[in-house]
């Protein structure tokens, strides 16, 4: 497959009981405006709801947004939910204020990572370079798929 | 559900849905009204909520509230009794599993935090804790202390917490679904929200004078001014009708400072109006204005500013109290010590505005005119899409899109209005959606985007918007390219 043909499909959405979604509308702007293909899930996202969309929408990563400091009860097990529904290998990124209280960085990104997710961010990150980040971690577990029997083709076929 | 309307709740209707309201989770069945009133009547003048506003409002004084709640009774006490030295009023923040009456997953909260040592919910479950553990709070403090949440179906948290001595509760059923919920109808909430104002009123026929404050902010992101006053008045007409009494409107911090200062003076003017014209004359009111509810600065003097232009606003305007940011605020959560600082930064800059004139302009009249004659054409669209009720006409507002709030999760909403700056960092309208606003007016808007697009050398476009939602996180108000 060409680079120019190569999609970056994500699903998009803020977990929990969280109802901020003026990030949520940011996100999807920012990202749509840099070449990735979201499937915004909006606010109140359940574990569920998140790994029903990326494997309906053959998607190449999640996105967990959490603001409101729930992010760590909300997100127990998420990349073990995401194993046992055959999504062992999908990109899992997570960003937000994700714990109560000011907390030292390094330490929420620890126990996020421990937890399964790839990438953690901070509510100040780079849009850019999460952008950048995607793409090359999308492109990294992108399986060898040849081109007449991925997934895509078949989506394309449809159409 | 039949359709909704803006009436009285008759006491029968009322006690049906009492008894199911108190049977949602084990906690309502300690609820008793007349033991209810007889904790209210009991409470000390310096804890009544009502009583504060009152004399503030007659002193000319600006009260101070900040937000704050954890997981467990004896931390919460803490916390509120560390926060009492440094504000007038206090709150209760409820966290979010209670706000959707996720009482189980709330426990699991409360279970996990005793666990863990440290809080793990972003607020005070109030529902699990119940009329006693709600009651020993109460006790435990010496000032009035208000529920503040977000929940669109709070019933069972307003019996709850008014039987246990809170004095004030904050909400209301359009403030607190559109911003706050995803499915929610907003019938249902209105609905929902009229048992609320009910309760308050039955309170208030029993001789407690519970103050009850709709909230104003709503997504707390660029939301024009007359958008916020619109959801303000109808949901005070809305508590009026149910026999409320008591009730504070709310405004949060746009970051203009004439249009900020307009925003207040008309609010109280144009309520006064609205609740005169539908008959009500027996009411108090008073004003709350929100420092900044969108992103802050992550450094804590940065924040600390957008804390004290906040503060200089609401003095200058005169606003009854203020809700109180923290240095924190980009963290979440904040710590008692961060939230002690941002009351303290407050103090300082509401005690130096306190004794200076009353700053007049043409600008601030300017802004004013527009917010009234905003008001005016919108409330008039509401009344006959309801055929003159209030409760009809704002479900049918928010189904066309005549009421339409930026930035909004819930599907009640159309989410066509898209707010931007104009080049002196005003909150002007690049897109009304189906909002009924009269021509002089949107020609008003355009004229002054197109001066900031012009200024900025590029064409107004949702960039900007976005650029706007992102400014005062990186230091500035106007969301200018780089």
């Amino acid at each position: 497959m060409d680079e120019a043909a190569r999609s970056y499909k994500i699903v998009l959405g803020v977990i929990g009981a969280d109802c901020h979604a003026v990030g949520n509308r940011i996100l999807t702007a920012v990202l749509t405006r840099g070449g990735i293909e979201v499937v915004n899930l909006g606010v109140m996202v359940s574990q569920e709801e998140f790994i029903e969309a990326a494997i309906a929408e053959d998607a190449g990563a999640i996105l967990v947004s959490s603001i409101y400091g729930h992010g760590e009860l909300d997100c127990q097990n998420f990349r073990a939910r995401c194993e046992e529904r055959g999504l062992g290998d999908i990109v899992l990124y997570v960003g937000g204020n994700l714990v109560i209280g000011k907390q030292d960085f390094a330490t929420v990104e620890a126990r996020f990572r421990e937890m399964g997710f790839d990438r953690v961010f901070p509510p100040s990150v780079d849009l850019e370079q999460v952008i950048g980040l995607l793409r090359a971690d999308i492109d990294a577990r992108r399986p060898m798929a040849l081109g007449h029997n991925s997934g895509r083709f078949v989506v394309e076929a449809r159409a | 559900m039949t359709e909704i309307e803006n009436r009285m709740l008759s006491d029968a209707t009322f006690q049906a849905e009492r008894a199911e309201v108190l049977k949602t989770w084990p906690s309502g069945g300690t609820v008793d009204f007349d033991a209810a009133v007889a904790v209210q009547a009991a409470l000390p003048p310096e804890k009544r909520f009502a009583l504060a506003l009152a004399e503030a409002d007659a002193e000319g004084r600006t009260l101070l509230q900040p937000r704050a709640g954890v997981a467990l009774i004896r931390e919460h006490e803490a916390l509120l009794n560390g926060l009492s030295p440094y504000c007038d009023v206090l709150p209760t923040t409820i966290d979010a599993y209670t706000r959707h009456n996720r009482y189980a997953e709330a426990q699991e909260g409360i279970d996990r935090s005793r666990a863990a040592g440290t809080s793990l919910l972003n607020g005070f479950p109030a529902v699990n804790h119940g009329v006693d553990g709600c009651r020993r709070l109460v006790d435990a403090l010496s000032k009035p202390v208000q529920v503040r949440h977000g929940t669109p179906d709070a019933r069972l948290l307003a019996e709850i917490t008014l039987a246990a001595g809170f004095s004030s509760f904050e909400g209301g059923g359009i403030s607190y679904n559109i911003p706050y919920a995803k499915h929610v109808p907003l019938e249902r909430s209105i609905r929902h929200w009229q048992y609320c104002d009910r309760l308050v009123g039955r309170f208030e026929e029993a001789g407690i004078r519970i103050n009850r404050e709709p909230f104003g902010p709503l997504t707390g992101t660029l939301v024009p001014p007359f958008v916020s006053h619109v959801v303000a008045i109808v949901e005070g007409l809305l508590a009026l009708e149910q026999g409320v009494r008591c009730l504070t409107l709310g405004y949060g911090q746009a970051g203009n400072l004439a249009q900020d200062i307009a925003a207040l003076r008309s609010l109280r003017r144009l309520a006064n109006h609205y609740f005169l014209n539908a008959g009500f004359t027996d009411y108090k009111l008073t004003t709350v204005f929100h420092q900044w509810m969108g992103g802050f600065p992550e450094d804590e003097a940065q924040a600390t500013a957008v804390i004290c232009l906040g503060a200089l606003v609401a003095r200058q305007a005169r606003a009854t109290k203020i809700i109180v940011k923290t240095p924190h605020e980009a963290a979440g959560v904040p710590t008692l010590e961060a939230n002690q600082a941002g009351l303290k930064a407050t103090r300082q800059m509401v005690n130096m505005i306190s004794d200076q004139n009353r700053v007049d302009s043409p600008d601030i009249q300017t802004e004013i005119d527009v917010i009234e004659a905003e008001v005016h054409a919108v409330m008039r669209e509401i009344l006959r899409l309801g055929r003159g009720d209030v409760a009809r006409g704002i479900v049918q507002a928010f189904a066309s899109g005549v009421m339409d709030v930026p930035f909004a999760p819930a599907r009640a909403n159309l989410g066509k209005l898209t707010p931007v700056r104009d080049n002196f960092g005003a909150i002007r309208l690049f897109d009304a959606g189906h909002v009924p606003l009269p021509d002089d007016v949107l020609a008003f808007h355009r004229d002054k985007i197109a001066e900031r697009a012009r200024a900025e050398r590029r064409e107004p476009s949702f960039n900007m918007v976005v650029d706007d939602v992102r400014a005062i996180s990186a230091s500035k108000l106007v969301g200018r390219p780089a």
